[in-house]
Protein backbone atom coordinates (compact mmCIF):
# COMPACT_ATOMS: atom_id res chain seq x y z
CA UNK A 1 0.00 0.00 0.00
CA UNK A 2 2.86 2.58 0.99
CA UNK A 3 3.64 4.47 -2.01
CA UNK A 4 5.71 7.29 -1.18
CA UNK A 5 7.78 7.64 2.56
CA UNK A 6 9.06 10.98 2.62
CA UNK A 7 10.72 12.45 5.92
CA UNK A 8 9.18 9.32 7.97
CA UNK A 9 5.29 9.85 6.50
CA UNK A 10 4.02 7.37 4.29
CA UNK A 11 1.92 8.64 1.34
CA UNK A 12 -0.56 6.18 0.26
CA UNK A 13 -2.54 6.56 -2.98
CA UNK A 14 -5.69 5.27 -2.76
CA UNK A 15 -8.20 7.89 -4.29
CA UNK A 16 -9.36 11.53 -4.10
CA UNK A 17 -12.54 12.55 -4.20
CA UNK A 18 -13.31 14.94 -7.34
CA UNK A 19 -16.92 16.88 -7.79
CA UNK A 20 -17.48 18.96 -10.63
CA UNK A 21 -18.98 22.14 -9.70
CA UNK A 22 -19.44 25.66 -10.93
CA UNK A 23 -17.45 28.23 -9.69
CA UNK A 24 -16.40 32.30 -9.51
CA UNK A 25 -14.33 34.82 -8.61
CA UNK A 26 -15.43 38.00 -7.06
CA UNK A 27 -12.77 40.83 -6.36
CA UNK A 28 -13.85 42.91 -2.69
CA UNK A 29 -12.21 46.47 -2.38
CA UNK A 30 -12.36 48.63 0.28
CA UNK A 31 -10.74 51.86 2.40
CA UNK A 32 -8.35 49.32 4.01
CA UNK A 33 -6.86 45.94 3.79
CA UNK A 34 -8.62 45.20 6.81
CA UNK A 35 -12.21 46.11 6.10
CA UNK A 36 -11.56 43.98 2.62
CA UNK A 37 -10.69 41.15 5.09
CA UNK A 38 -13.63 42.00 6.95
CA UNK A 39 -16.27 41.96 3.68
CA UNK A 40 -14.62 38.88 2.40
CA UNK A 41 -14.58 36.48 6.02
CA UNK A 42 -18.07 37.98 5.88
CA UNK A 43 -18.96 36.66 2.47
CA UNK A 44 -17.68 33.73 2.99
CA UNK A 45 -18.76 32.56 6.66
CA UNK A 46 -21.16 29.76 6.98
CA UNK A 47 -19.58 28.14 3.57
CA UNK A 48 -17.95 24.96 4.12
CA UNK A 49 -19.76 22.54 2.52
CA UNK A 50 -22.87 22.44 -0.42
CA UNK A 51 -24.29 20.08 1.96
CA UNK A 52 -26.48 22.47 4.25
CA UNK A 53 -24.25 26.13 3.42
CA UNK A 54 -25.65 26.18 -0.26
CA UNK A 55 -22.17 27.30 -1.38
CA UNK A 56 -18.59 26.38 -0.29
CA UNK A 57 -16.48 29.92 -0.17
CA UNK A 58 -12.95 30.92 0.46
CA UNK A 59 -10.60 33.56 0.46
CA UNK A 60 -8.22 32.72 -2.41
CA UNK A 61 -5.58 35.71 -1.85
CA UNK A 62 -4.83 39.09 -0.59
CA UNK A 63 -4.14 42.48 -3.28
CA UNK A 64 -2.43 44.84 -3.08
CA UNK A 65 -3.50 48.42 -4.65
CA UNK A 66 -1.70 48.09 -7.77
CA UNK A 67 -3.73 44.42 -8.43
CA UNK A 68 -6.82 45.91 -8.08
CA UNK A 69 -9.49 47.87 -10.44
CA UNK A 70 -9.94 51.08 -8.14
CA UNK A 71 -6.67 50.98 -6.94
CA UNK A 72 -7.71 50.06 -3.35
CA UNK A 73 -6.58 46.99 -1.05
CA UNK A 74 -8.62 44.14 -1.92
CA UNK A 75 -9.65 40.45 -1.33
CA UNK A 76 -10.37 37.69 -4.27
CA UNK A 77 -12.77 35.62 -3.31
CA UNK A 78 -13.97 32.19 -4.89
CA UNK A 79 -17.80 30.55 -5.05
CA UNK A 80 -18.69 27.10 -5.37
CA UNK A 81 -21.31 25.26 -6.30
CA UNK A 82 -23.20 22.27 -7.88
CA UNK A 83 -24.85 24.06 -10.61
CA UNK A 84 -25.48 27.71 -12.03
CA UNK A 85 -28.61 28.45 -11.01
CA UNK A 86 -27.54 27.99 -7.21
CA UNK A 87 -24.19 29.94 -8.21
CA UNK A 88 -26.36 32.82 -9.26
CA UNK A 89 -28.47 32.49 -5.85
CA UNK A 90 -25.49 32.38 -3.32
CA UNK A 91 -23.58 35.26 -5.21
CA UNK A 92 -26.54 37.63 -5.32
CA UNK A 93 -27.17 37.01 -1.50
CA UNK A 94 -23.81 36.50 -0.48
CA UNK A 95 -22.79 39.93 -1.89
CA UNK A 96 -25.83 41.90 -1.54
CA UNK A 97 -26.08 40.80 2.43
CA UNK A 98 -22.16 40.76 3.14
CA UNK A 99 -20.46 43.21 0.85
CA UNK A 100 -22.71 45.96 -0.03
CA UNK A 101 -23.46 46.32 3.73
CA UNK A 102 -19.73 46.45 5.07
CA UNK A 103 -18.88 49.94 4.88
CA UNK A 104 -16.43 51.34 1.98
CA UNK A 105 -16.42 48.43 -0.23
CA UNK A 106 -16.58 47.87 -3.84
CA UNK A 107 -17.39 45.06 -5.50
CA UNK A 108 -15.79 43.65 -9.61
CA UNK A 109 -15.80 40.71 -11.41
CA UNK A 110 -12.83 38.30 -10.85
CA UNK A 111 -13.57 36.25 -14.24
CA UNK A 112 -14.13 38.39 -17.74
CA UNK A 113 -16.63 37.53 -19.71
CA UNK A 114 -18.85 34.89 -20.39
CA UNK A 115 -20.75 32.54 -19.34
CA UNK A 116 -21.48 35.25 -16.97
CA UNK A 117 -23.48 35.88 -13.59
CA UNK A 118 -25.23 39.07 -12.62
CA UNK A 119 -23.70 41.03 -10.07
CA UNK A 120 -24.58 44.31 -10.27
CA UNK A 121 -27.42 44.13 -12.49
CA UNK A 122 -29.28 42.87 -9.52
CA UNK A 123 -28.25 44.58 -6.73
CA UNK A 124 -28.61 47.71 -8.48
CA UNK A 125 -32.50 47.83 -7.57
CA UNK A 126 -31.20 48.41 -4.25
CA UNK A 127 -31.01 51.94 -5.52
CA UNK A 128 -34.38 52.38 -5.95
CA UNK A 129 -34.32 54.55 -8.86
CA UNK A 130 -31.05 56.57 -7.95
CA UNK A 131 -28.45 54.20 -9.32
CA UNK A 132 -26.42 55.54 -12.08
CA UNK A 133 -24.34 52.94 -14.44
CA UNK A 134 -21.19 53.80 -16.18
CA UNK A 135 -19.55 51.53 -18.69
CA UNK A 136 -15.83 52.08 -19.15
CA UNK A 137 -13.97 50.08 -21.66
CA UNK A 138 -16.73 47.92 -22.05
CA UNK A 139 -17.12 46.85 -18.68
CA UNK A 140 -20.14 48.31 -16.77
CA UNK A 141 -20.60 49.73 -13.43
CA UNK A 142 -23.06 50.31 -10.90
CA UNK A 143 -22.99 53.24 -8.75
CA UNK A 144 -25.93 52.60 -6.04
CA UNK A 145 -26.23 55.46 -3.31
CA UNK A 146 -25.95 54.04 -0.11
CA UNK A 147 -25.70 55.65 3.64
CA UNK A 148 -21.57 56.17 3.44
CA UNK A 149 -21.78 57.58 -0.26
CA UNK A 150 -21.87 54.41 -2.26
CA UNK A 151 -21.81 51.10 -3.68
CA UNK A 152 -19.92 50.60 -7.02
CA UNK A 153 -20.53 46.84 -8.51
CA UNK A 154 -19.21 45.69 -11.19
CA UNK A 155 -22.69 44.23 -13.72
CA UNK A 156 -21.78 40.59 -14.38
CA UNK A 157 -18.80 38.47 -13.50
CA UNK A 158 -17.76 35.47 -15.34
CA UNK A 159 -18.07 31.99 -13.96
CA UNK A 160 -16.63 28.33 -15.53
CA UNK A 161 -18.14 24.86 -15.64
CA UNK A 162 -14.89 23.02 -14.96
CA UNK A 163 -14.40 23.42 -11.36
CA UNK A 164 -13.48 21.00 -9.25
CA UNK A 165 -13.83 20.15 -5.44
CA UNK A 166 -13.55 17.01 -3.23
CA UNK A 167 -11.65 16.11 0.18
CA UNK A 168 -7.97 15.19 -1.35
CA UNK A 169 -6.10 14.83 1.99
CA UNK A 170 -6.43 12.36 4.76
CA UNK A 171 -3.66 13.22 6.77
CA UNK A 172 -2.73 10.48 9.77
CA UNK A 173 -0.91 10.60 13.07
CA UNK A 174 -0.31 9.18 16.23
CA UNK A 175 -0.83 12.47 18.33
CA UNK A 176 -4.02 15.02 17.70
CA UNK A 177 -1.34 17.80 18.21
CA UNK A 178 0.87 16.37 15.73
CA UNK A 179 -1.98 15.98 12.66
CA UNK A 180 -3.02 19.53 13.48
CA UNK A 181 0.21 21.19 13.21
CA UNK A 182 0.82 19.16 9.75
CA UNK A 183 -2.33 20.17 8.09
CA UNK A 184 -2.11 23.54 9.12
CA UNK A 185 1.15 23.88 7.85
CA UNK A 186 -0.14 22.05 4.38
CA UNK A 187 -3.21 24.84 4.21
CA UNK A 188 -0.69 27.32 4.37
CA UNK A 189 1.47 26.24 1.83
CA UNK A 190 -1.51 25.73 -0.78
CA UNK A 191 -2.73 29.49 0.23
CA UNK A 192 -0.27 30.64 -2.06
CA UNK A 193 -1.61 28.66 -4.68
CA UNK A 194 -4.16 30.72 -7.66
CA UNK A 195 -7.36 29.45 -8.32
CA UNK A 196 -8.07 27.49 -4.93
CA UNK A 197 -9.83 27.36 -1.79
CA UNK A 198 -9.59 25.62 1.05
CA UNK A 199 -13.16 25.91 2.30
CA UNK A 200 -13.78 24.12 6.24
CA UNK A 201 -12.45 26.35 9.22
CA UNK A 202 -8.77 26.97 8.95
CA UNK A 203 -8.87 24.90 5.88
CA UNK A 204 -9.31 21.65 7.78
CA UNK A 205 -12.13 18.28 8.08
CA UNK A 206 -11.96 16.78 11.29
CA UNK A 207 -15.35 15.52 10.73
CA UNK A 208 -14.93 13.47 7.49
CA UNK A 209 -18.32 11.83 5.88
CA UNK A 210 -19.79 8.70 4.82
CA UNK A 211 -22.83 8.76 2.38
CA UNK A 212 -25.54 7.46 4.03
CA UNK A 213 -26.56 6.33 7.51
CA UNK A 214 -28.55 3.99 9.94
CA UNK A 215 -31.20 6.81 10.32
CA UNK A 216 -33.29 7.82 7.72
CA UNK A 217 -33.31 11.24 6.36
CA UNK A 218 -29.48 11.85 6.94
CA UNK A 219 -27.78 11.81 3.71
CA UNK A 220 -24.32 11.80 5.74
CA UNK A 221 -23.02 10.23 8.42
CA UNK A 222 -19.43 9.83 10.57
CA UNK A 223 -16.57 8.36 8.21
CA UNK A 224 -16.37 5.42 10.85
CA UNK A 225 -13.65 3.72 8.76
CA UNK A 226 -11.59 6.68 9.59
CA UNK A 227 -12.65 7.20 12.91
CA UNK A 228 -9.91 6.31 16.31
CA UNK A 229 -11.88 5.94 18.88
CA UNK A 230 -14.27 2.74 16.64
CA UNK A 231 -10.99 1.09 15.31
CA UNK A 232 -11.83 -2.33 17.21
CA UNK A 233 -15.24 -2.06 16.06
CA UNK A 234 -16.10 -1.47 12.71
CA UNK A 235 -14.08 -2.80 9.53
CA UNK A 236 -11.44 0.43 10.00
CA UNK A 237 -8.92 1.31 7.63
CA UNK A 238 -6.41 3.22 10.71
CA UNK A 239 -3.44 1.59 11.87
CA UNK A 240 -3.84 0.97 15.37
CA UNK A 241 -1.54 3.33 16.41
CA UNK A 242 -3.04 5.99 14.88
CA UNK A 243 -4.96 8.72 17.16
CA UNK A 244 -6.20 11.11 14.92
CA UNK A 245 -7.43 11.93 11.49
CA UNK A 246 -8.14 15.13 9.83
CA UNK A 247 -8.85 15.97 5.91
CA UNK A 248 -8.21 18.77 3.78
CA UNK A 249 -11.03 19.86 1.06
CA UNK A 250 -9.34 21.61 -1.86
CA UNK A 251 -12.01 23.96 -4.30
CA UNK A 252 -10.91 24.82 -7.58
CA UNK A 253 -11.58 26.80 -10.41
CA UNK A 254 -9.83 24.60 -13.26
CA UNK A 255 -8.99 20.51 -13.10
CA UNK A 256 -5.72 20.92 -13.53
CA UNK A 257 -2.95 22.87 -10.92
CA UNK A 258 -2.29 26.28 -11.67
CA UNK A 259 1.20 27.80 -12.04
CA UNK A 260 2.09 29.66 -8.75
CA UNK A 261 2.25 33.24 -9.42
CA UNK B 1 4.13 47.36 -46.23
CA UNK B 2 3.56 50.93 -45.29
CA UNK B 3 0.55 53.10 -43.94
CA UNK B 4 -2.23 54.12 -46.52
CA UNK B 5 -0.75 57.56 -46.75
CA UNK B 6 -2.75 61.27 -48.65
CA UNK B 7 -0.27 64.09 -48.39
CA UNK B 8 -2.41 67.18 -49.62
CA UNK B 9 -0.94 68.82 -52.56
CA UNK B 10 -2.76 71.85 -52.36
CA UNK B 11 -5.01 74.09 -50.79
CA UNK B 12 -8.83 72.58 -52.56
CA UNK B 13 -10.78 75.39 -54.22
CA UNK B 14 -14.33 73.58 -52.75
CA UNK B 15 -14.83 72.00 -49.39
CA UNK B 16 -13.96 68.11 -50.08
CA UNK B 17 -15.37 65.05 -48.35
CA UNK B 18 -13.07 62.14 -47.29
CA UNK B 19 -15.73 60.19 -45.84
CA UNK B 20 -14.32 57.40 -48.97
CA UNK B 21 -10.93 57.39 -47.76
CA UNK B 22 -11.78 54.90 -44.07
CA UNK B 23 -10.20 51.73 -43.65
CA UNK B 24 -13.20 49.97 -44.17
CA UNK B 25 -13.92 51.64 -47.40
CA UNK B 26 -10.81 50.76 -48.70
CA UNK B 27 -9.87 47.76 -47.76
CA UNK B 28 -8.75 45.30 -51.08
CA UNK B 29 -8.58 48.44 -53.03
CA UNK B 30 -5.76 49.62 -55.52
CA UNK B 31 -3.84 52.32 -55.54
CA UNK B 32 -5.71 53.71 -59.38
CA UNK B 33 -8.61 52.66 -57.94
CA UNK B 34 -8.39 55.03 -55.27
CA UNK B 35 -7.19 57.67 -56.64
CA UNK B 36 -10.46 58.04 -58.84
CA UNK B 37 -12.59 58.01 -56.11
CA UNK B 38 -14.36 61.60 -56.32
CA UNK B 39 -14.03 63.66 -52.70
CA UNK B 40 -15.33 67.63 -54.48
CA UNK B 41 -18.67 68.69 -53.38
CA UNK B 42 -19.63 70.90 -55.75
CA UNK B 43 -20.33 70.99 -60.27
CA UNK B 44 -16.97 71.24 -60.51
CA UNK B 45 -15.24 67.22 -60.41
CA UNK B 46 -12.67 66.59 -58.05
CA UNK B 47 -10.61 63.09 -57.52
CA UNK B 48 -8.62 62.17 -54.64
CA UNK B 49 -5.90 61.98 -57.37
CA UNK B 50 -6.26 65.37 -58.00
CA UNK B 51 -5.84 66.40 -54.23
CA UNK B 52 -3.55 63.97 -52.87
CA UNK B 53 -0.33 62.53 -53.53
CA UNK B 54 -1.28 58.88 -52.32
CA UNK B 55 1.32 56.65 -51.18
CA UNK B 56 1.70 52.93 -48.75
CA UNK B 57 -0.63 50.83 -49.10
CA UNK B 58 -1.61 49.20 -45.59
CA UNK B 59 -5.56 50.05 -45.68
CA UNK B 60 -5.80 49.23 -41.82
CA UNK B 61 -3.56 52.77 -41.52
CA UNK B 62 -4.77 55.37 -42.80
CA UNK B 63 -2.40 58.86 -42.73
CA UNK B 64 -3.22 62.51 -43.85
CA UNK B 65 -0.68 64.85 -44.26
CA UNK B 66 -1.29 68.90 -44.68
CA UNK B 67 -4.69 68.55 -44.70
CA UNK B 68 -6.91 71.89 -43.85
CA UNK B 69 -10.42 73.16 -42.32
CA UNK B 70 -11.86 72.31 -45.76
CA UNK B 71 -11.17 68.45 -45.13
CA UNK B 72 -14.69 67.12 -43.68
CA UNK B 73 -15.86 63.64 -42.76
CA UNK B 74 -12.36 62.54 -42.39
CA UNK B 75 -12.47 59.15 -40.94
CA UNK B 76 -16.80 59.46 -40.76
CA UNK B 77 -18.07 55.94 -39.76
CA UNK B 78 -15.75 53.42 -40.02
CA UNK B 79 -15.30 50.85 -37.71
CA UNK B 80 -12.11 49.38 -36.82
CA UNK B 81 -8.37 50.66 -38.38
CA UNK B 82 -6.14 53.19 -37.25
CA UNK B 83 -6.47 56.88 -39.28
CA UNK B 84 -3.79 59.81 -38.43
CA UNK B 85 -4.04 63.02 -39.05
CA UNK B 86 -0.93 65.44 -39.41
CA UNK B 87 -3.24 68.84 -39.89
CA UNK B 88 -6.14 70.08 -39.26
CA UNK B 89 -10.01 68.86 -40.05
CA UNK B 90 -13.00 70.16 -40.90
CA UNK B 91 -16.68 69.01 -40.06
CA UNK B 92 -17.98 65.79 -39.01
CA UNK B 93 -14.04 64.32 -38.01
CA UNK B 94 -15.05 60.66 -37.16
CA UNK B 95 -19.04 61.46 -37.15
CA UNK B 96 -20.52 58.26 -36.73
CA UNK B 97 -17.33 56.48 -35.54
CA UNK B 98 -18.12 52.95 -34.92
CA UNK B 99 -14.93 51.37 -33.67
CA UNK B 100 -10.62 51.99 -34.56
CA UNK B 101 -8.83 54.94 -33.28
CA UNK B 102 -8.81 58.34 -35.14
CA UNK B 103 -6.11 61.06 -34.13
CA UNK B 104 -6.16 64.22 -35.01
CA UNK B 105 -2.99 66.67 -34.29
CA UNK B 106 -4.58 70.04 -35.38
CA UNK B 107 -7.97 71.22 -34.85
CA UNK B 108 -11.30 69.98 -35.69
CA UNK B 109 -14.48 71.58 -36.72
CA UNK B 110 -18.08 71.89 -35.82
CA UNK B 111 -19.52 68.16 -35.00
CA UNK B 112 -16.34 66.40 -34.71
CA UNK B 113 -17.73 63.04 -32.94
CA UNK B 114 -20.92 63.79 -33.80
CA UNK B 115 -22.74 61.00 -33.23
CA UNK B 116 -20.13 58.58 -32.10
CA UNK B 117 -20.67 54.81 -31.07
CA UNK B 118 -17.10 53.53 -30.41
CA UNK B 119 -13.31 53.63 -31.02
CA UNK B 120 -11.44 56.39 -29.78
CA UNK B 121 -11.03 60.41 -31.03
CA UNK B 122 -8.33 62.07 -29.72
CA UNK B 123 -8.17 65.69 -30.77
CA UNK B 124 -4.95 67.22 -30.38
CA UNK B 125 -6.20 71.13 -31.12
CA UNK B 126 -9.74 72.29 -30.72
CA UNK B 127 -12.34 71.40 -31.68
CA UNK B 128 -15.61 73.49 -32.77
CA UNK B 129 -19.10 73.70 -31.73
CA UNK B 130 -21.21 70.94 -31.10
CA UNK B 131 -18.47 67.54 -30.84
CA UNK B 132 -19.93 64.54 -29.69
CA UNK B 133 -23.04 66.01 -30.46
CA UNK B 134 -26.56 65.06 -32.12
CA UNK B 135 -26.20 64.82 -36.02
CA UNK B 136 -29.34 66.27 -37.90
CA UNK B 137 -32.15 63.93 -38.15
CA UNK B 138 -30.75 61.97 -35.05
CA UNK B 139 -32.35 61.38 -31.64
CA UNK B 140 -28.94 60.83 -29.18
CA UNK B 141 -25.63 62.63 -29.95
CA UNK B 142 -22.36 60.18 -28.79
CA UNK B 143 -23.18 56.58 -27.81
CA UNK B 144 -19.84 55.04 -26.90
CA UNK B 145 -16.10 55.28 -27.36
CA UNK B 146 -13.77 58.15 -25.97
CA UNK B 147 -13.74 61.49 -27.43
CA UNK B 148 -10.69 63.39 -25.92
CA UNK B 149 -10.30 66.68 -26.73
CA UNK B 150 -6.65 68.18 -25.73
CA UNK B 151 -7.08 71.83 -26.85
CA UNK B 152 -10.52 73.14 -26.25
CA UNK B 153 -14.15 73.01 -27.20
CA UNK B 154 -16.73 74.87 -28.75
CA UNK B 155 -20.22 75.34 -27.85
CA UNK B 156 -22.72 73.10 -27.75
CA UNK B 157 -20.65 69.97 -26.82
CA UNK B 158 -21.93 66.90 -25.80
CA UNK B 159 -26.11 67.52 -26.81
CA UNK B 160 -27.98 64.97 -26.11
CA UNK B 161 -25.02 62.66 -25.45
CA UNK B 162 -26.26 58.63 -24.19
CA UNK B 163 -22.96 57.32 -23.65
CA UNK B 164 -19.04 57.12 -23.43
CA UNK B 165 -16.84 59.68 -22.23
CA UNK B 166 -15.31 62.99 -23.46
CA UNK B 167 -12.48 64.08 -21.57
CA UNK B 168 -11.50 68.06 -22.54
CA UNK B 169 -8.25 69.07 -21.35
CA UNK B 170 -8.86 73.18 -22.29
CA UNK B 171 -11.55 74.85 -21.80
CA UNK B 172 -15.84 74.39 -22.89
CA UNK B 173 -18.05 76.79 -24.38
CA UNK B 174 -21.80 77.28 -23.42
CA UNK B 175 -24.08 75.01 -23.01
CA UNK B 176 -21.79 72.11 -22.37
CA UNK B 177 -23.19 68.85 -21.53
CA UNK B 178 -26.66 70.13 -22.42
CA UNK B 179 -29.60 68.06 -22.65
CA UNK B 180 -27.39 64.79 -21.88
CA UNK B 181 -29.25 61.48 -21.31
CA UNK B 182 -26.37 59.76 -19.96
CA UNK B 183 -22.37 59.36 -20.24
CA UNK B 184 -19.51 61.33 -18.97
CA UNK B 185 -17.70 64.52 -19.43
CA UNK B 186 -14.66 66.29 -17.73
CA UNK B 187 -13.47 69.09 -17.84
CA UNK B 188 -9.89 69.95 -17.08
CA UNK B 189 -10.62 73.97 -17.72
CA UNK B 190 -13.04 76.63 -17.10
CA UNK B 191 -16.48 76.11 -18.53
CA UNK B 192 -18.96 78.78 -20.00
CA UNK B 193 -22.17 79.34 -19.41
CA UNK B 194 -25.43 76.63 -18.94
CA UNK B 195 -23.58 73.72 -18.63
CA UNK B 196 -25.45 70.73 -18.57
CA UNK B 197 -28.76 72.68 -19.26
CA UNK B 198 -31.45 70.15 -19.72
CA UNK B 199 -29.31 67.42 -19.15
CA UNK B 200 -31.60 64.26 -17.40
CA UNK B 201 -29.28 61.54 -16.57
CA UNK B 202 -24.98 61.76 -17.14
CA UNK B 203 -22.15 63.44 -15.12
CA UNK B 204 -20.18 66.03 -15.61
CA UNK B 205 -17.02 66.26 -13.84
CA UNK B 206 -15.21 69.89 -12.77
CA UNK B 207 -11.66 69.97 -12.00
CA UNK B 208 -12.40 73.52 -11.66
CA UNK B 209 -15.42 75.09 -10.16
CA UNK B 210 -17.65 76.69 -12.54
CA UNK B 211 -18.36 80.20 -12.75
CA UNK B 212 -21.78 80.01 -13.31
CA UNK B 213 -23.78 76.87 -12.22
CA UNK B 214 -27.76 76.44 -13.23
CA UNK B 215 -29.83 76.93 -10.27
CA UNK B 216 -31.61 73.93 -11.10
CA UNK B 217 -28.81 72.02 -10.00
CA UNK B 218 -29.37 70.83 -6.15
CA UNK B 219 -26.09 70.71 -3.81
CA UNK B 220 -25.90 67.41 -2.56
CA UNK B 221 -22.71 68.30 -0.76
CA UNK B 222 -19.04 66.85 -0.72
CA UNK B 223 -18.76 62.94 -0.57
CA UNK B 224 -16.57 60.43 -1.45
CA UNK B 225 -16.58 58.48 -5.21
CA UNK B 226 -14.72 55.22 -5.52
CA UNK B 227 -15.79 55.34 -9.06
CA UNK B 228 -13.43 57.96 -9.86
CA UNK B 229 -10.47 55.89 -9.26
CA UNK B 230 -11.75 53.58 -12.30
CA UNK B 231 -12.18 57.17 -14.40
CA UNK B 232 -9.07 57.97 -13.19
CA UNK B 233 -7.68 54.62 -14.27
CA UNK B 234 -9.65 54.78 -18.06
CA UNK B 235 -7.97 58.18 -18.63
CA UNK B 236 -4.34 57.64 -17.91
CA UNK B 237 -4.99 54.10 -20.22
CA UNK B 238 -5.62 56.91 -22.97
CA UNK B 239 -2.76 59.29 -21.87
CA UNK B 240 -4.87 61.78 -19.91
CA UNK B 241 -2.43 62.62 -17.41
CA UNK B 242 -4.77 64.02 -14.25
CA UNK B 243 -5.11 62.86 -10.02
CA UNK B 244 -8.52 62.35 -9.49
CA UNK B 245 -9.27 62.93 -5.54
CA UNK B 246 -11.69 60.78 -4.14
CA UNK B 247 -13.35 63.51 -2.70
CA UNK B 248 -16.10 65.72 -5.12
CA UNK B 249 -19.02 68.35 -4.75
CA UNK B 250 -22.23 66.67 -6.13
CA UNK B 251 -25.27 68.93 -7.36
CA UNK B 252 -28.24 66.88 -8.86
CA UNK B 253 -30.16 68.26 -11.65
CA UNK B 254 -30.99 69.28 -14.35
CA UNK B 255 -34.09 69.66 -11.92
CA UNK B 256 -36.02 71.09 -15.20
CA UNK B 257 -35.60 68.13 -16.77
CA UNK B 258 -35.56 64.68 -15.00
CA UNK B 259 -33.21 65.72 -12.61
CA UNK B 260 -31.30 62.39 -12.17
CA UNK B 261 -27.73 63.95 -13.93
CA UNK B 262 -25.30 64.76 -11.36
CA UNK B 263 -22.48 67.88 -11.43
CA UNK B 264 -18.84 66.43 -9.41
CA UNK B 265 -16.98 69.58 -8.84
CA UNK B 266 -13.58 68.12 -7.72
CA UNK B 267 -12.26 68.86 -3.99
Amino acid sequence: MTDIKRKGVNIVDTFAEAFPMVGTRVVVTAPTAEWAEIAARTMTGFATSVIACGAEAGIERKLSRDETYDGRPGVSVLLFTMDKDKLQKQLRNRVGQCILTCPGTACYAGIPGKPSLKLGSSLRFFGDGWQMSKVIEGRRFWRIPVMDGEFVCEEKTGYTKDAVGGGNFLVLGKSHEGVLKACTRAVKAMSQMPDIITPFPGGIVRSGSKVGSKYKGQIASTNDAYCPTLKGAVDSELPLDVEAVMEIVIDGLRPRPSPPP
Amino acid sequence: MSALTFKMKQRPDQRVDLSCLTPDRLAGMRSKDIEALHIGTTRSKLCVGDLFKVSGDETSQIRFVGTDDRCDHIGARFGEGEVLVDGDAGAYLGASLKGGTLTLKGDAGPYAGAAMSGGTLDIGGNAGERAGGVLVGEVHGMRGGRLIIRGNAGPMLAERMRRGIITVCGDADDYAGARVVAGTIVFLGKVGRFAGYGSKRGTLIFKKEPKEILPTFADCGVIEFTYLKLLERHLKEHDVKLRLPRRAQRLMGDMAAMGKGEMLILR
